[in-house]
């Protein structure tokens, strides 16, 4: 059969239309894209075993995954909303929550999760997070729960209980710190992503950070809690030097290497831990306390609905990651816990020891700050302020008042 | 309109076809204009319309977050705040630094390189291959590149400067202020160079010999010919490379994005890297457009001082 150019180019145009005949395979498929920040080989394991159960369960669904790396996701989004391109689902993280929504780059989808079966199955703290001016905006997908892990044999080796303070944390951090060795205290995260610790401690020292919709940090608290925090390296040289630059991987890399003993993170991180270092060379711990309080965060990761075009196959797929099947799957392969308390009973979790520290925070654990501008104040004002400390070019003082403006500009 | 035929019959004239209609156009002296509107559409569509909104975002408030703020006209508000704000100055004096050190750098570099390959060697087409690696690598593998060969724990380059007794320890180069910059411009340099190298090289070539032998006749040695037929041939490459790699250098913070954020305690911060932050971080589209602005006039400035500059030279 031999066709001429004027047939092959009407062929060609009309290919597309092909598509809007009732009942062709075009039609017959939803088809919803997810936007996430998985960035580890166990995260993406987990996210396909997810996606075949759903493809299971809902086959007339199908679901495109798109990576976004984590640094350029709000960048990525904000493009898509300027463009109105935005993704049917995404994964949302609590702390940007309240930047999306003020947006428009979520759905409100409260009068559905009301009446979805599950709903009064999670606390209300779990709502919180995809809560803003009081209408839902997703559904918690599974749990990060901060905690800390610490070199089990080095503190036995040293005779040094585990801390439980941060007044014993520094202690502990300067007997194990040992320059002949290359060994330091702990891993400290100066670099990009390390502002939410700085602001985490300078709330377990007692200050809030906004009241009612205005800053409310007390000066001479935050003052302390950033000078303990930055005296780590510049007075009692218990982190390594490149503390002012280190960003995840080189604090998890400092610390399966051997080169500290102690590091702050989320249980999001035991995979890569178990993975590097025996059971018997690391615990885990749950945050210390400041002299006022004991902060550790509990971060809800939900799914949220961008682009509200294809609710229904939409609203499916984020209500999927709640049910037992998924998360227990998504855990295996990654150990993030189950947002839904009813699937965190499972006793894979309950018996595993090694999740002990991270059940016991689960019970003073709170959100992380969600007022609009927090994402931006903390990591363009706070982080650069703690890092001039960090590096001798401004007193804690100074960073704090510096904070404190910037915190205010951004509330303004 | 009608015809009358040879019999003296009057009729309608015959309807013509849309490409007489074009052909007759095309006899008209405003042919010229129309076969340039496709592409004027497209270079208003695609080039000014984008920079004279975004010009105009520069005074409007517009923050993505804080809708509740309006989106209304705020006259020269940004740029006095732009004015007040130390860390543009910082910024501004860094964008500097950064950009003038990375192109002398780069170019000298470059012509070196390009002096080195126009000799009819054996083996020199490869390692003018070669030479051109760091420039096909995009700004983020070259950057997570460098930034894993200066770690300080698993590092190459602080493994082999310990190795020759240069330093004494492992160095965290991007963690210290006095040096967080000057790594990042050698990564720069690394990246850029072979621009230039290309660029003089593909000029080196178009030189007639017979002004160098003419120049040898006269008695003129190899930096005499250098400095009097070399430099002078390649001055126009020179002066529309340099233009377009400032323009480059100033306007791509990728490197320094993925090296430092800017860091440790904002030593590494220039423009584009702070009009990035305020627009992707803080969402702040009115004060990230009037920076972008200030970005947008100094280069044009510095682009007519330059060019203007080379020509007086030549003149």
């Amino acid at each position: 059969m031999q066709f001429d150019r004027r047939q092959l180019l009407g062929g060609l145009a009309a290919t597309p239309l092909a598509g809007l005949i009732p009942g062709s395979a075009f039609a017959q498929k939803a088809g919803i894209n997810y936007w996430h920040h998985f960035t580890s080989t166990t995260e993406f394991k987990g996210l396909e075993r997810v996606m075949a159960l759903f493809k299971a369960k809902f086959p007339d669904i199908a679901v495109t995954q798109e990576n976004i790396p984590n640094p350029e996701y709000m960048s990525k989004m904000t493009a898509a909303v300027v463009a109105n391109a935005r993704p049917d689902t995404c994964m949302v993280v609590a702390e940007r929550a309240g930047d999306l929504v003020a947006m428009g780059g979520l759905t409100d989808v409260t009068a559905r999760i009301k009446a979805w079966s599950r709903f009064g199955e999670y606390p209300a703290q779990a709502w919180q997070g995809s809560t803003v001016g009081g209408k839902i905006y997703g559904i918690p997908a599974f749990t990060f729960v901060n905690w800390m892990y610490y070199r089990k044999d080095w503190f036995a080796e040293k005779g040094i209980a585990p801390p439980k303070t941060f007044a014993e944390f520094l202690e502990a951090s300067i007997k194990v710190t040992d320059p002949s060795k290359n060994r330091f205290g702990f891993s400290l995260r100066g670099g990009a992503g390390g502002q939410s610790w700085v602001v985490d401690l300078i709330e377990a020292w007692g200050s809030p950070i906004v009241v009612d919709g205005k800053m409310a940090i007390d000066k001479k608290k935050a003052t302390e809690a950033v000078a303990f925090y930055a005296e780590l390296l510049t007075k009692h040289k218990v982190v390594p030097t490149s503390a002012p630059n280190d960003g995840y991987r080189q604090i998890m890399e400092a610390f399966k290497t051997g080169q500290t003993a102690m590091v702050m993170h989320h249980t999001g991180s035991l995979t890569e831990i178990q993975a590097a270092l025996k059971p018997e060379q690391f615990g885990t711990l749950p945050i210390p306390a400041g002299p006022a309080a004991r902060i550790a965060r509990v971060t809800y990761l939900f799914n949220g609905i961008s682009n509200p075009a294809k609710l229904d196959a939409a609203m499916r797929w984020i209500e999927f990651w709640a049910e037992p099947e998924p998360a227990i799957a998504f855990l295996e392969e990654t150990g993030y816990f189950p947002s839904s308390p009813k699937v965190a009973q499972d006793e894979r979790i309950t018996k595993n020891p090694i999740y002990g520290a991270a059940v016991e925070t689960t019970t003073f654990g709170r959100l992380p700050p969600m007022f609009v501008g927090y994402a931006g104040w903390s990591e363009t004002v706070v982080l650069p302020e703690f890092q001039k400390v960090l590096v001798g070019r401004q007193t804690a003082e100074q960073a704090v008042d510096a904070m404190m403006k910037g915190l205010e500009a951004a509330l303004r | 309109m009608a015809v009358v035929d040879h019999a003296g019959r009057v009729r309608p004239t015959p309807r013509r076809s849309w490409l007489g209609a074009i052909a007759d156009l095309s006899e008209t002296r405003y042919w010229a204009y129309w076969l340039l509107v496709p592409a004027l559409v497209l270079i208003l569509a695609v080039v000014l319309y984008p920079t004279v909104w975004g010009i105009g975002l520069s005074f409007r408030e517009m923050r993505l977050n804080r809708l509740d703020l309006g989106t209304g006209f705020v006259g020269l508000k940004h740029y006095r705040a732009l004015v007040e704000d130390p860390i543009f100055w910082l910024s501004l004096q860094n964008t500097v630094i950064w950009t003038v050190t990375a192109c002398v750098g780069e170019l000298l570099l470059g012509l070196a390189v390009a002096l080195l390959l126009n000799r009819e060697q054996r083996g020199f087409r490869v390692a003018a291959v070669l030479i051109l690696l760091p420039w096909f690598l995009p700004n983020v593998v070259a950057g997570h590149m460098w930034a894993l060969m200066l770690d300080p724990r698993l590092g190459v380059v602080n493994d082999l400067l310990v190795k020759v007794g240069i330093l004494s320890t492992y160095k965290a180069w991007f963690a210290d202020p006095n040096w967080a910059m000057a790594a990042a411009l050698l990564v720069e340099i690394w990246h850029g160079f072979p621009f230039f190298a290309l660029l003089l090289l593909a000029g080196l070539k178009a030189i007639p010999q017979d002004l160098y032998e003419a120049a040898a006749i006269d008695g003129a040695g190899p930096l005499t010919r250098f400095r009097y037929v070399t430099l002078p041939q390649l001055k126009t490459i020179i002066v529309a490379s340099v233009v377009l790699r400032v323009i480059s250098l100033v306007n791509s913070p990728d490197i320094l994005l993925i090296l430092t954020g800017g860091g440790p305690g904002r030593s590494t911060m220039v423009l584009s890297l702070y009009a990035f932050l305020k627009v992707n971080k803080e969402f702040n589209f009115g004060y990230g457009s009037a920076l972008a602005v200030v970005l947008f006039v100094l280069l044009m400035v510095f682009s007519y001082l330059y060019v203007r500059l080379a020509n007086v030279m030549k003149d």
